[in-house]
């Protein structure tokens, strides 16, 4: 790489008091390049635009700088913090004759990786955890339209996750926008793109935002291409004009009910066949809208609110399957479901009823107060309670009380038990937990 | 307990490089300089095919002189590449290596479907044998028509007019153009523009980068998707400049 800024170098900027140090450039791509750089104590990331990318893109500095006063929708976007101009002093040390600009973020921690390593196989994660980084995603994209602003340009490429955890971290935050405002240089990503934004009818904004949320949702849980199926093999050379027919002029849903010109693959496109049926209704409905009447109508796609919910409520009716130990979403009305990994039939499980909400009791599933308050909106990072297996013989399941009181079990012999905050109860025979919230039933 | 391991659709992208080790290239290093900047420039290569889920980007090379032959003959995924150093000696066949590129892509060998191809030659002189012929010869070829041809002059002794040719037509007066054959005077340019084309045009040619609104600066970028290439060529790396011996003012006066 060829570091437009010295290394391990001493800066000044305009507008900031301190120097800051280049610890080490980190990556670069098509727009800038992004550096380790120390500010007083602390380490943070910056990047810095190539002059090609300012050039063509003449409202970047002031985007930057609306989205630097209006703060991060939420801490899972690394949003810019501060714009860097370049002294009078750093000029000449800049390794180019238009020095350019650059801003400051949070550096990435390294737990959280590019998506397109799930969307290219190599990472282990759980689906439990893609359906969270779904839910994070969505929730993110929540915060950031109720703010009035768009983000334009989401792919695989600017999204993180932690595949531990399934948090995200959105990046490269410069195209945000105020939604309808604006001359913003960027299109999107083709594959991502909505298609009147593809074929120039409409600037992007926040109804294009949902086209490209629901592909990478889609892409994120199926690892495939919501619009390659046999008219994908139709083309001998994927290239732009192929692209353009693809996604923007007769783009088809390949799991469009009414419409099956498109269908996957069984040999090309087999993760799309395998993956489709493990998810629930409810979330299937959500990508036919997008994909679907979506796909012309751009007010009909599904909205992030929609997302959340659907996604939240999959999280709640995850079982394991007892032959494989595989993650299923069964619907919980049904009798007769059976694993789509091995078949194995499974059996109705226990379930715990709360206030607003059922949750299927399966090793690592978590309520939320969303279940014990109608208002509250549909929120994972502070579970109340976990449904865990016992660490010596994961035979025994139990729920963890994760919140800050005292909870009153009540045990099916009438026994009364007090599980402090941390501790973990025994599910066989447990009726009945009494917390501030509310009260959770045991379902058998 | 964990998402299910499926077979992900993907596509080849075939990168060919067609090198010119006549006598010349013994001089001032440049065969040297040219099997660095390929060697060099492979972990960039291999990370970015990580990144890119729709691509299986396989390598192979032709080398030129008195006659054309393959130098890596079977098309090899990159991450399993490792480059054989290339030899000087001889005149320069670029017809024939041409010729030899022209079998390639046909179809069969070619696969029926892949993303287009990224071919890249390098020549520091002029071609001794029957270009005409072989670029003749190449160009009827479909999978040639829709590769991303690309090409860099090593030194002032390049004929740039052919190289031109093998690209195809331009976007007009721009200089420093990708549609245009790239100059690399020195050891460090060479091995920026074999970065360059081995990184930045792999992904765009398999995973295409965001998108911008043509206006009147970018006109240029959107006129070379028009005009002759089928991918949207990624921006020249920058220029940069050692601030120590530029734009310093006068040293004397």
């Amino acid at each position: 790489m060829n570091w437009l800024l010295p290394e391990a170098t001493d800066l000044s900027f305009e507008g900031i008091e301190q120097p800051l140090r280049i610890l080490s450039g980190l990556g670069g791509g098509t727009q800038g390049q992004v550096y380790a750089v120390q500010v007083g104590a602390e380490q943070l990331a910056l990047k810095w635009y190539l002059p090609a990318c300012i050039q063509r893109d003449p409202q970047l500095r002031h985007r930057l700088r609306q989205s630097i006063v209006l703060g991060a929708p939420n801490a899972d976007f690394l949003w810019p913090l501060a714009l860097l101009e370049p002294s009078a002093s750093t000029k000449p040390l800049i390794r180019h004759r238009q020095a350019g600009f650059g801003y400051l973020m949070q550096l990435r921690p390294p737990a959280y990786v590019g998506a397109y390593l799930h969307a290219a196989g190599a990472l282990e994660i759980s689906l439990q955890n893609v359906l969270r980084a779904c839910f994070f995603l969505a929730d993110g994209f929540h915060q950031l339209h109720l703010k009035g602003l768009c983000y334009k340009d989401i792919s695989l490429g600017n999204l993180f996750l932690d595949p531990n955890s399934g948090r995200i971290l959105i990046c490269d935050n410069d195209n945000v926008d105020i939604d309808g405002q604006g001359q913003g240089a960027v299109l999107g990503t083709p594959g991502f793109i909505a298609p009147e934004v593809l074929l120039g009818q409409v600037r992007p904004g926040t109804t294009s935002d949902l086209f490209s949320l629901a592909v990478l949702i889609f892409r994120l849980l199926t690892r495939h291409d919501p619009f390659r199926g046999q008219m994908e093999l139709e083309i001998r050379c994927l290239d732009e004009p192929a692209r353009r027919r693809l996604y923007g002029e007769d783009p088809v849903f390949i799991f469009n009910p009414s419409d099956s010109r498109n269908r996957p693959d069984p040999i090309e496109h087999a993760a799309a066949l395998i993956t489709w049926p493990i998810y629930p209704q409810p979330l299937k409905l959500l990508f036919e809208q997008s994909f679907v009447i979506g796909l012309r109508d751009r007010h009909q796609r599904a909205l992030t609110g929609q997302w959340k919910l659907a996604l939240a409520r999959s999280l709640d009716r995850r079982q394991l399957c007892s032959h494989c130990g595989q993650e299923n979403f069964p619907e919980l009305q049904s009798s007769t479901n059976t694993c789509w990994s091995c078949r194995t039939n499974l059996p109705k499980p226990l379930r715990l009823q709360l206030p607003f909400g059922l949750v299927v009791a399966a090793n690592g599933n978590e309520f939320y107060p969303h279940h014990f308050d109608r208002l509250a909106s549909e929120d994972l990072r502070q579970p109340l309670g976990r449904l865990v297996a016992h660490p010596q013989n994961d035979g025994i399941l139990g729920v963890q009380n994760l919140s800050q009181q005292c909870w009153q079990v009540r045990r099916r012999n009438g026994q009364l038990i007090s599980l402090d905050p941390g501790m973990t109860c025994n599910l066989t025979a447990l009726q009945q937990i009494d917390s501030c919230s509310g009260t959770i039933t045991v379902l058998r | 307990m964990s998402f299910p391991n499926v077979r992900l659709s993907n596509r080849p992208l075939h990168f060919i490089y067609l090198c010119d080790c006549s006598g010349s290239m013994a001089a001032q290093g440049k065969m040297q300089a040219l099997n660095q900047a390929i060697r060099q420039s492979l972990p960039g290569m291999v990370e970015v095919a990580h990144q890119n889920p729709e691509a299986r980007v396989l390598v192979r090379a032709v080398r030129f002189a008195d006659h054309a032959a393959w130098h890596l003959a079977e098309a090899t995924p990159v991450q399993q590449l490792q480059w054989r150093d290339l030899e000087a000696g001889g005149t320069t066949a670029m017809g024939e290596a041409l010729e030899l590129l022209a079998d390639a892509l046909r179809s069969p060998p070619m696969e029926e479907r892949a993303l287009p191809p990224v071919v890249v030659l390098i020549s520091d002189g002029q071609p001794t044998d029957d270009f005409e012929a072989g670029l003749a010869k190449l160009m009827h070829q479909p999978w040639a028509q829709k590769a991303v041809r690309l090409a860099i002059a090593l030194g002032h002794d390049a004929n740039l007019e052919v190289l031109q040719q093998f690209i195809g037509s331009t976007a007009g007066g721009e200089d420093n153009s990708p549609r245009r054959p790239l100059q690399a005077s020195n050891a460090t340019t060479l091995a920026q523009y074999i970065q360059w084309a081995s990184t930045a045009v792999v992904s765009a040619a398999s995973m295409p980068a965001s998108r911008i609104t043509p206006t009147s600066q970018t006109q240029n970028s959107s006129d070379r998707a028009a005009n002759g290439s089928n991918i949207l060529l990624p921006d020249l790396p920058p220029t940069l400049m050692d601030p120590t011996d530029e734009d310093v003012g006068p040293l004397v006066w």
